[in-house]
């Protein structure tokens, strides 16, 4: 049979594409929860990354009248202000590849005395390593001061030096390099291990059963397969070190860097326009190495090594080299502990530098005065970190499980916010959500409002009139300036449990509506259930027990108080649970309307996504910041579970939240974990992106460890800093407890999966 | 008809530097209630996604899906009340076997009782009684095979889907499962569709086995009508060996023909289509169909192979500057002939099939 007579030519011209695009998305609509995630993790990243970005990209090009304007790139030429933004940029330049090669240095050492050298205590040497990852901001160079700095310990007690101005003090590049080579080398640790272990050890006994020498071997064989891993611990650590904030703050001393006046520009000029401007210049070899990353290095990676870790593997022969790589990092790994070491003492001593006797009188200050910032940040993290988990989870399920156009657009969106510096974003979130345009409300409800009507409706007719009519409503509704409106809208859902319940719509719809009306009607009696608290911790004592209480009252109202615009944004999900699959028409025509038009008052009241000074912004900002490592981990996870194990339980009658919940779940779970523990870590000490939305209400620690530092109060930063690392090593013990526990030892939680 | 698919054809758009893939194309098949249909093919050649998009993995690019007069091309896998054997099995591996099983029926809200009831029975069907509590990683590839089985035969489903299940199992457990299978599928008299690439698999499993190759349908037929009447080179060459002998057309009268091969004539009969004289022809001859004698009438040959091997004896001839394989299955005449010996060759021409030379 000739083929030419079955083969039918199928037409593919640009409008089939169309077609096909638009059946794509019909056929996406008709399981909601795919739609759903698809759309909130479109939402949450256009709102929080894409558009602040934009917002900080665009920001340089327009003075503050909006007028098209060059000033802050053209200072970058003239002959005043040229000679000193050059200088900086190129110190930036320079602190960065001198950081990435010492960090690149140190992490080979470490990775190859753990893998190759058997350095005894390999498990104390190992977390030793990581310890670095979980310390705040500052942590290190406040250590190098107090140990290097003008009153240092080992500078003037130990070796007696007396300080020449600009001759001899550890404030400089200098000691930028080595605080940020030590703050970073963990992950250069990790890559090139992971690189080490999966090296096929039979390579290298080819070579030497072919009478190579060791030398001979190391630079032909291993290390040119270790060249990628190098290349890309070493452009990830130049993107750190451009980012990183904290250290050039405290140490760089007459250096400027590009991140410190990108920050100065902001804290002390207020001048958004050159922030912007300034942030488009580091940006821009971010962005470079971020793409090189992603679509060279990772690659390349993937070719040349392969497999997994291999069970045997080389051991160093050579005594000299063995115990040369040891020492080295018995050194360092000395080091750090002297620097945490100080650190701790630094809290306790009474005047660093000066009067060395113990006591407490720091930390009494800090747990009083500090316990604000301290329960904020701490409250804040912990909010944070399973949402940003969660949102990790459903990205890399989309990306990893599902086809659909855009696909390629989300994975690299999710990575972004976490990947630029964090100055940057938090510039864009201030530009944004300090006077936002009511366009940003308004594509995001009408994106939500015609999701909820393409999918409640099952006609044309219907979604018309559920749009039409929720979104006159509502705006009309929206306009009403009432105190009591939280009122009026729970009692709307009330009246939508009634419907769903007088018309047998099953239990679980009609409690969540009511649980839903209930909670937003405690909007309004917010100050009732707070007030007792507050007025409790004013009747009390001052001292840390009143202030944790007052905080608590704070905390309680973040939770029933969102802002509207984030609301609307659950509540039209929480919309469609309840009037999904509504059988008469009537009805869900109606409850329809009634569910999409609170989400719609709720979008257009006051001023939409004006969040700047609240709590949630920071909530923003923290879960873009470490959404990439959850969603890494999150693929990393996915990939290895058999794609037919939930087609499995899918076509044995689950639908895609069952299959989730049931199946992929639980089989995630620890990657999950690990996305846990990794993503409060990261919010607990994260800086730069959250630095400037700090406000008088919610104040972070990092925030307060700079002031109390620019005040001269090293010992209450130390103190500070000390709290952030024991919180931050509870939280990732009592986590391994837990998976643990779970996992009852098979399987653990993986650290290392989101650096 | 209880499952037919109507122009069914399959095309993924391209992606990251692929260009668009028309895995399957325009295919047409029909599956009576109770009928277990096998998709046969080489690899690649589109068995797994016209499966997949029956069971609603994937979504036609034209054509329909109808189940019991329904159109289900718009229904989601998990309404389509079907069930699936995976090639890798797809056990869930955080539970166990009889948590397995019952997953489905979980699924659909089935009281307690009924659920151990029917998770037990289905137990029984595979053999595995006993086997409930074991986790999946302490069960055989043959257990874990039969595990899946029962996990889509305790749904009862209105069609069992069953993607190359034999695959990953050694060859004597293969057959094993195979009647097994068989055995079941009749009992429970399940409406199924099984893609193998495995032709044996196909003939003793089968009532109907469909050819694919390249995205097409080559032939449908049961397993005798598939072997004896292949209707086109590709289908014979797959299923059993064939010689291709080329032809001319002398003569027809209705389904008896004179053709000339070898620059003899040859009258043929039985056959199904018509040809014009002077048409070229190609004839598939199976190896089997061959009788070699050391003399007599018929088409003179040179052995220039021969291999004995036990039942049979397989020599490779040449007629008239062409190699043909023939197979000597008859025990009474093993007598083997040495390689260089001239012999003469016979067709039993009645079962001989005639295509164009182009086909
Ligand atoms: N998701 C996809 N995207 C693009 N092309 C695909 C996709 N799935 C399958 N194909 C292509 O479609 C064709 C048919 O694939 P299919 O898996 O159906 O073959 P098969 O007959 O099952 O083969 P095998 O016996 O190897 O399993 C192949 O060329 C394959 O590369
Ligand atoms: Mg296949």
């Amino acid at each position: 049979m000739a083929k030419s007579e079955t083969m039918v030519n199928i037409p593919t011209s640009r409008f089939t594409g169309l077609l096909r695009r638009y059946r794509e998305f019909s056929l996406i609509a008709r399981d909601p929860v795919l739609f759903m995630s698809l759309l909130f993790s479109g939402i949450f990243i256009t709102v929080f990354v894409v558009v602040p970005l934009f917002r900080t990209i665009s920001g340089g090009f327009f003075n503050a009248e909006g007028a098209f304007d060059l000033t802050y790139f053209g200072r970058y030429f003239d002959d005043y202000f040229g000679p000193g933004m050059r200088r900086a940029f190129f110190d930036t330049m320079t602190m960065g590849l001198l950081a990435a090669t010492g960090g690149s240095l140190v992490g080979f050492i470490f990775a190859y005395a753990l893998v190759r050298c058997r350095i005894p205590g390999q498990k104390v040497i190992h977390w030793l390593a990581l310890l670095p990852t979980v310390s705040p901001p500052f942590a290190l160079s406040l250590a190098m001061i107090l140990l290097f700095g003008r009153n240092g310990v080992i500078t003037r007690r130990v070796l007696g030096i007396t300080y020449v101005q600009g001759m001899n003090d550890i404030y400089g590049m200098d000691g930028l390099v080595i605080v940020q080579t030590i703050t970073f080398f963990s992950v250069s640790y990790l890559i090139l291990r992971a690189m080490l272990e999966r090296l096929n050890p039979a390579m290298e006994e080819a070579a030497a059963s072919l009478g190579a020498s060791r030398f001979h071997i190391f630079f032909t064989i291993t290390l040119p397969l270790l060249i990628p891993g190098i290349a890309g611990s070493f452009l990830l650590l130049f993107v750190e070190s451009l980012a990183d904030l904290g250290n050039p703050l405290f140490i760089a001393g007459n250096r400027t860097v590009l991140s410190a006046q990108i920050f100065l520009a902001v804290i002390g000029e207020y001048d958004y326009q050159k922030a912007s401007a300034l942030s488009l210049v580091l940006i821009i070899p971010t962005l470079v190495i971020f793409l090189v990353q992603r679509y060279y290095v990772n690659r390349r990676a993937y070719i040349s090594v392969t497999g997994k870790p291999s069970g045997s593997q080389v051991v160093e022969k050579s005594p000299v080299i063995r115990w040369g790589f040891n020492i080295v990092a018995y050194l360092i790994c000395g080091f750090i502990i002297m620097l945490y070491a100080t650190i701790i003492y630094g809290s306790f001593s009474s005047a660093w530098g000066v009067d060395f006797t113990p006591t407490l009188r720091h930390w009494q200050m800090t747990v009083t005065r500090g316990v604000e910032a301290i329960l904020d940040t701490t409250f804040l993290s912990a909010l944070a970190t399973p949402f940003a988990a969660i949102l990790g989870m459903v990205v890399a399920w989309l990306v990893v499980r599902k086809n659909f156009s855009g696909k390629e657009v989300l994975d690299f969106t999710s990575n972004l916010g976490g990947a630029v510096p964090g100055t940057i974003l938090g510039i864009g979130f201030v530009m944004t959500f300090n006077k936002p345009s009511i366009a940003l409300a308004i594509g995001v409800y009408g994106l939500l409002a015609l999701f909820f009507a393409q999918v409640v409706g099952k006609n044309a007719r219907e979604r018309l009139i559920i749009l039409a009519l929720a979104t006159a409503a509502g705006v009309g509704l929206a306009q009403v300036p009432s105190i009591t409106i939280y009122t009026v809208i729970g009692l709307l859902y009330f009246v939508l449990a009634g419907i769903l319940a007088g018309t047998k719509q099953g239990r679980t719809r009609v409690i969540i509506a009511a649980v839903i009306g209930i909670y937003v009607m405690s909007n309004n009696w917010a100050g009732a259930i707070t007030a007792p608290i507050a007025t409790l911790s004013r009747s009390m004592e001052r001292g840390f027990w009143s202030n944790a209480i007052f905080q608590l009252s704070d905390h309680i109202k973040v939770l029933i108080q969102p802002p509207p615009s984030l609301l609307a944004i659950a509540l039209v999900f929480a919309g469609i649970l309840l009037t999904l699959g509504i059988r008469h028409r009537g009805l869900r025509v109606g409850s329809g309307v009634i569910a999409l038009l609170i989400p719609c008052t709720l979008s257009f009241m006051e001023v939409p996504f004006s969040l700047v000074g609240g709590a949630y912004i920071i909530l923003a900002a923290y879960m873009v910041r470490s959404l990439p490592a959850s969603v890494r981990a999150g693929v990393a996870s996915l990939q290895q579970i058999d794609p037919s194990i939930e087609e499995a339980s899918n076509i044995l009658g689950a639908d895609a939240q069952y299959t989730f919940r049931k199946v992929t779940l639980p089989l995630i779970l620890p990657a999950l974990l690990s996305g846990l523990i990794f993503s409060f870590t990261r919010h607990m000490t994260s800086l730069s992106a959250i630095i400037f939305l700090v406000s008088a209400r919610w104040r972070i620690v990092a925030a307060s460890i700079l002031s109390e530092w620019e005040q001269g109060g090293v010992s209450i930063a130390s103190a500070y800093s000390t709290v952030i690392i024991i919180l931050v090593l509870a939280a990732i013990g009592i986590l391994s407890l837990v998976t643990n526990r779970v996992f009852r030892g098979r399987g653990g939680v993986d650290l290392s999966i989101g650096l | 008809m209880y499952l037919s698919l109507k122009n069914i054809s399959k095309i993924f758009p391209p992606r990251g530097g692929v260009s668009e893939v028309t895995a399957v194309n325009e295919v047409s098949l029909e599956i009576e209630r109770g009928e277990l249909v096998t998709l046969l093919g080489p690899s690649g050649c589109g068995k797994t996604t016209t499966l997949r998009m029956i069971a609603g993995f994937e979504f036609p690019t034209t054509g329909q899906i109808i189940l019991d007069g329904v159109e289900i091309n718009e229904q989601p896998p998990h309404k389509r009340e079907m069930s699936m054997v995976f090639q890798s099995y797809a056990i869930f591996p955080h539970l166990n076997v009889n948590e397995n099983i019952a997953y489905g029926l979980n699924v659909r809200h089935l009281p307690r009782p009924e659920i151990t009831e029917r998770v037990n029975r289905v137990l029984d069907l595979v053999h595995l009684d006993g086997y409930g509590d074991r986790a999946p990683n302490q069960l055989s590839g043959g257990q874990q095979q039969r595990v899946a089985l029962a996990r889509a035969l305790v749904m009862e489903p209105k069609v069992l889907l069953m993607d190359e299940p034999l695959s990953n199992l050694d060859a004597k457990l293969r057959e094993e499962m195979r009647t097994e299978i068989r055995r079941i599928q009749k009992t429970l008299n399940i409406t199924s569709v099984y893609v193998t690439h495995d032709q044996i698999e196909a003939m003793t499993l089968s009532d109907k086995i469909v050819v694919m190759n390249e995205g097409i349908i080559e032939q449908i037929g049961t397993p005798t009508e598939i072997y004896q009447y292949p209707k086109s080179r590709f289908v014979a060459g797959f299923i059993g060996r064939a010689n291709f002998i080329g032809g001319k057309v002398l003569n027809q009268n209705h389904n008896q023909m004179t053709a000339e091969i070898f620059g003899q004539v040859i009258t043929l009969s039985g056959l199904q289509n018509t040809f014009s004289p002077g048409q070229r022809i190609t004839l598939i001859v199976r190896p089997e169909m061959i009788d070699i004698y050391k003399s007599g009438g018929g088409f003179p040959g040179i052995i220039r192979r021969a291999v004995y091997l036990g039942n049979v004896i397989e020599y490779e001839v040449e007629i008239g500057g062409e190699l043909v394989t023939a197979a000597e299955t008859d025990p009474t005449k093993m007598v083997l002939y040495p390689e260089g010996e001239t012999v003469t060759v016979n067709f039993s021409e009645t079962t001989i099939q005639v295509l164009p030379a182009n086909g």
